[in-house]
């Protein structure tokens, strides 16, 4: 693997998880392709191998355009978005990115893990998320954007009030 | 000492007090109060469980929780429902642990005991070396939940052997499930999983505001206003009927604006499918569904549903119907597991429900604009109601929640065509009165009052 990709990539994504965890998310916007394709299925249990994805495909927790983001960015700044007022603390740690073959010219396949952490008010209680992204990513006028992100939960039951973020 | 005892004094206490229209705030966070709701409600009501979409086919299986009662609802070969605890009669380990599949049988993963789908115990693992005359294999089936009830497709179970029959226990809401269940040919279906999340809430709390409070929209859900979405008018969603059932549940039919019509007949149906509506409805079930633009309503404990029309998040103008139930599963006084199916028409073109499911995540699901304001008010409501003075029993604190809108002012409406007592308006406190009466009621079932203490 190409080292300079490797570093461009994870620069990306880190300073994507930074405009997200600063909530700017005018900017963080402005990184997504204009037929972005943006969604987090279901996690699942079932039975049978271990290797098996236990994923559901068939429902999902966003699926998302770049349209729909935003809509849901402009209702966070509308004074009366409660969920996110005021803005809970969020970090997005993104760990183990590995590009994978590109499936068309110019445009890579990227896998990264997540943790999410957020506190909401003066809660004691850190919510979290965790899995692992996949991405498309594409170079567009020398800059990267985000074709496409399927987001793999790790939770079957999720342990947040709400889903009012970006992952 | 008193102040923490539930006892027949605090009974009569909270009842008076219902009646005026008021409810002790302790009984949001009280865990005696919690403990007593696990047995009194929970242990006697109806529990929804599933919808038959869920299982097309025999050997097909989904396992769900009546609170803390995991259970296993199978189809059998023959085509017939069954429910069982989810619990080898053996050692009781969890049977099965998948969320849903298609099987023949259910083996455990202890020492191999397996149950078929009818909860036969078929298999014992070296039966015949081990097991003598001490053991008769037929005498250890699963243990069946003692009632299943199923109406329209939805799949219900109750914990009390004495229950009333499920249809009865439905009453009046029969009608209104007509509307939203069985208005097209072959009902309704669920996409997928139910999406679960956890949410720091009473379970009152989450069930009265799908059943009974479309007060909180105008507020709570005020930047769908700030966006563009919903209508501009402060008033909206109080227009439409209120309607108390028996049983302490309650419907929202909401309407548009005082005129009572609505400018999206059938809640933006497609129109191909209006034929069927008029085939399987009656005119003044059909004339409800013409006109109303949310359906917002329960069953009594913790069974909320909404029948919804939104455009999808896409900035699209058409709008898409669908149907949308949850369980709010108690996990603790402050805690609820959110349980939300999506269901749509079976026979809605395939196009329209790939929109009306973009719809409901974008409204709706865990991630939808209007639930995640929700999620954050009810969370508020738990943080606030821990203290010592929200849960004094004495009240020295004052410590009511105000249930006073329209009580002994607004009349019910003779003219409204359906069952059940219809109030003009949907800002109102009446369905949320009655929850808290029937919750009364079947908290103090079978002990007198008289007595004294009560536990």
């Amino acid at each position: 693997m190409n080292p300079e990709l490797q570093f461009d990539i994870t620069n990306f994504l880190h300073h994507e998880a930074y405009l997200l965890d600063h909530r700017r998310y005018k900017e963080w916007l402005d990184l997504l392709a204009d037929d972005l394709v943006y969604r987090m299925p279901a996690r699942i249990t079932t039975e049978g191998k271990h290797n098996e994805p236990n994923i559901m495909n068939e429902m999902t927790f966003f699926e998302e355009t770049k349209k729909s983001l935003i809509t849901r960015v402009k209702r966070l700044d509308t004074p009366s978005a409660w969920a996110e007022y005021s803005g809970p603390r969020q970090r997005h740690f993104i760990s183990n990115i590995y590009i994978e073959s590109s499936p068309k010219s110019g445009e890579y396949q990227v896998r990264s893990y997540f943790l999410y952490q957020r506190c909401r008010g003066s809660d004691l209680d850190i919510e979290q998320l965790h899995g692992e992204r996949v991405d498309v990513l594409r170079k567009e006028n020398g800059k990267w954007k985000i074709a496409s992100r399927t987001i793999y939960p790790d939770q079957t039951v999720l342990r947040l009030i709400n889903l009012s973020m970006f992952l | 000492m008193s102040k923490n005892i539930i006892n027949g004094k605090t009974l009569q206490m909270l009842r008076e007090k219902i009646e005026s229209g008021l409810l002790p705030q302790w009984v949001l966070s009280d865990p005696d109060m919690y403990e007593l709701e696990l047995e009194k409600i929970f242990g006697r009501t109806w529990q929804f469980l599933a919808h038959e979409s869920e299982l097309p086919e025999p050997g097909c299986f989904v396992t769900r929780w009546i609170v803390n009662d995991p259970v296993l609802v199978t189809k059998t070969k023959s085509g017939e429902i069954k429910a069982f605890l989810n619990s080898c009669t053996h050692r009781g380990t969890h049977l099965c642990a998948a969320d849903y599949g298609k099987q023949k049988s259910f083996t455990c993963p202890y020492h191999g005991w397996t149950f078929n789908l009818e909860g036969k115990l078929i298999g014992v693992a070296l039966g015949d070396k081990v097991y003598g005359e001490e053991m008769k294999k037929e005498e250890w089936d699963l243990r069946p939940i003692p009632k299943i009830g199923v109406y329209q497709g939805m799949i219900f179970g109750n914990l009390d052997p004495d229950a009333m029959p499920l249809e009865d226990y439905l009453g009046n809401m029969k009608w209104y499930f007509d509307i939203l269940l069985a208005r097209s040919d072959g009902g309704m279906e669920v996409k997928g999983v139910p999406q679960r999340w956890v949410v720091q809430a009473n379970w009152k709390v989450t069930s009265e505001n799908f059943e009974a409070d479309p007060y909180h929209v105008q507020m709570t859900h005020r930047s769908a206003k700030e966006l563009g979405i919903a209508p501009k008018d402060p008033f909206f969603p109080g227009y439409g009927h209120q309607v108390v059932l028996e049983n302490g549940h309650g419907i929202n039919v909401i309407t548009a604006d005082a005129t009572g019509r609505s400018p999206f007949p059938f809640q933006g149906m497609p129109e191909s499918m209006w034929p069927m509506f008029e085939r399987n409805l009656t005119s003044e079930q059909l004339e409800l569904m013409r006109n109303a633009i949310v359906f917002v309503g329960g069953v009594f404990p913790n069974l909320g549903f909404i029948s919804f029309s939104a455009p999808p998040l896409e900035g699209e103008t058409n709008i898409y119907n669908y149907l949308n139930f949850r369980v709010w599963r108690p996990l603790g006084p402050d805690k609820v597991e959110v349980w939300s199916w999506f269901t749509i028409d079976k026979a809605a073109p395939e196009e329209y429900k790939e929109k009306s499911y973009l719809s409901y995540l974008g409204t709706f699901g865990p991630s939808g604009i209007l639930e995640q304001d929700d999620a954050e008010i009810w969370a508020r409501i738990a943080q606030a109601s821990g203290g010592l003075m929200a849960r004094d029993k004495e009240l020295s604190y004052n410590n009511v929640l105000n249930y006073l809108m329209g009580l002994d002012r607004v009349e019910p409406d003779e003219t409204f065509p359906g069952p059940g007592v219809a109030y003009p308006i949907c800002f109102l406190d009446a369905v949320s009165r009655n929850m808290h009466k029937y919750w009364l009621e079947l908290l103090i079932k079978d002990h007198s009052i008289a007595e004294g203490v009560y536990r």
